[in-house]
């Protein structure tokens, strides 16, 4: 096998033959103010424009030496689409959605040119970018939010989970089941538009619900979303998960995307003979505050735990030093 | 009459929110206490919900349905406290920062502050600094505890207090931060002065600081 980024990362996602070295990937946004102002472009452009969008993805592999490039830096691209007013921020903070147009749950109405709305158009269009610059020697990842997620942003995430709560579970089953064939179409459209792999967001993280919700409500969706897309696809959940990680190995998803508070190597024992595990470097202590020689330290347990495709475990803070996300590929440069 | 306590605690702990009502009312009518109803039941019921949560053995979503029943039962008491008893624990502002749109661990907090008899002044989500230090000035709170989801927003809460400290108000408010990405370690570095992991340990902290007033 050829040692380039892209083949580095697609044997990582299947468990297949070891390059030269580890793979170094981000599923989630490594988008910080070192790597706007070396890409010349900024937010919210980045979330708006699939130039800007392109350039920054690119930035973190060929200023930072990423093996992936992945255009999406918000959550609330597909929420957008579907009628939820967003503020789309600024330089320093992140797009968010300010008003939830389900939050009576109504009945979601799924406009059928949800692919053509611009913040979708956008991501497919950075995606075809990426193709055209880096296909076949650079992993392009795509990602989309999951049912649970779209909900959030749909009702308002205390409404929601209030909902769970209360045992609502008619309602909460439809507006998930509503959501579902959204997550289908924009993952397979980010395929079709060239992406490698795609990661679903979907955040049924241990500090909102607990294994049993997500065992009984969101389990068989995945399930059915993962049957109906082609190609493979990252989980990502974020927080301490450790208490549902069989639960994401039934999914079907080829690999899960977790946090430091997993112990890489209680993640490898127990799933990673049947998905890929990827990220694990802590984001608020190591790689905003931390020195280059502690993210050093954590991608080389990372590493020797066996995690697959070694990187932040979740969309870095926008003030992380680039150093500090240079340190992550250089422990990966070290090899084996 | 413990009866009545005890059947109110299993229905706050439980969701039980279609009960509540009827049930506070029992037992007000049974001749119970408003203020031990409140301390001994509701409370007392939120203080078991909050260690739970802790533990991992229910989520935010059951501690929310506990929140709103306890709400409702206060709603039923609070008008049967006598003068003196209504009077609050402190003032506690409550905000999300700059930023960040989250609001649900902001929402458990005050509801169960509010529950704890301290006065609550929820300012909302995404205030900017200013607008947080002039708040502080103009309601000369005990307490303000300052939330943040992400780890892009948290380094807001250090531009709070550093400007606090630059206003000269830094004294007179005990700063309170928490939220999913903060811990111990980075509330000591940015100067604040305590760190609550969850609802129950916030509403532990500030009786905490305004005990220690006097």
């Amino acid at each position: 096998m050829k040692s380039n980024s892209r083949n580095l990362v697609m044997a990582a996602m299947f468990g297949g033959r070891r390059g030269g070295r580890p793979a170094v990937g981000n599923p989630t946004s490594i988008a910080c103010h070192g790597l706007m102002e070396r890409a010349k472009v900024s937010f919210p452009e980045a979330h708006l424009n699939a130039r800007a969008m392109a350039e920054l993805a690119l930035a973190g592999h060929e200023e930072v030496g990423f093996d992936t490039v992945m255009p999406e830096y918000s959550v609330v691209q597909e929420a957008a689409a579907l009628g939820a007013q967003v503020d789309w921020g600024d330089r320093d903070k992140m797009p968010d959605v300010k008003e939830f147009p389900n939050a009576d749950f109504s009945d979601i109405v799924v406009p059928p040119d949800f692919l053509e709305k611009p913040s979708c158009r956008v991501v497919l269009d950075a995606l075809s970018i990426l193709r055209r610059h880096v296909g076949g020697r650079v992993a392009i990842i795509g990602k989309v939010m999951g049912p649970w997620t779209m909900s959030y942003h749909m009702a308002g995430t205390q409404n929601f989970l209030l909902a769970v709560g209360m045992g609502e579970s008619d309602k909460v089953t439809k507006m998930l089941r509503q959501l579902m064939p959204v997550t289908v179409a924009f993952i397979n459209a980010q395929f079709a538009a060239g992406a490698d792999i795609v990661v679903l967001a979907d955040h049924a993280t241990r500090n909102l619900v607990g294994p049993y919700h997500y065992q009984e409500y969101l389990l068989p969706i995945h399930q059915e979303i993962t049957a109906q897309v082609g190609g493979p696809l990252i989980l990502h959940v974020c927080g301490n998960c450790s208490d549902r990680l069989e639960l994401f190995a039934e999914s079907g998803v080829d690999a899960y995307h977790f946090e430091w508070q997993v112990d890489a190597r209680e993640a490898v024992r127990r799933i990673g003979d049947r998905v890929s595990l990827a990220g694990n470097i802590n984001n608020p202590q190591v790689l905003l505050q931390g020195r280059p020689e502690d993210v050093h330290h954590q991608a080389r347990y990372a590493i020797a735990a066996g995690v697959h495709l070694i990187g932040p475990e979740c969309a870095i803070p926008l003030s992380t030093p680039i150093e500090n996300l240079k340190a992550i590929v250089a422990a990966a440069r070290e090899g084996w | 009459m413990s009866d009545h306590l005890d059947r109110i605690k299993a229905a706050v702990i439980g969701g039980r929110h279609g009960e509540i009502k009827a049930l506070v009312q029992q037992a007000l009518e049974a001749g119970a206490d408003p203020s031990t109803l409140i301390n001994d039941a509701l409370i007392a019921a939120m203080d078991v919900v909050g260690t739970d949560f802790g533990a991992g053995r229910i989520f935010v979503p059951e501690m929310l349905v506990s929140a709103v029943t306890m709400k409702a039962g206060l709603d039923v008491v609070k008008p049967r406290l006598a003068a003196g008893e209504s009077r609050s624990r402190g003032t506690v502002v409550m905000a999300t920062v700059k930023g960040d749109l989250h609001d649900i661990g902001k929402n458990l907090v005050s509801m169960m502050l509010e529950g704890a008899g301290f006065k609550v002044m929820d300012l909302g989500v995404d205030l900017s600094v200013e607008k947080l230090v002039d708040q502080v000035r103009t309601i000369q709170p005990d307490i303000l505890g300052l939330s943040a989801l992400l780890t892009t927003t948290m380094p807001e809460m250090q531009k709070v207090i550093g400007e606090l400290q630059r206003q000269g108000l830094r004294d007179r408010v005990k700063v309170l931060v928490g939220g999913a990405p903060v811990d111990p370690g980075f509330a000591e570095k940015i100067g604040a002065d305590g760190y609550g992991a969850n609802a129950a340990e916030a509403v532990a902290l500030a009786r905490r600081i305004v005990d220690a007033k006097g």
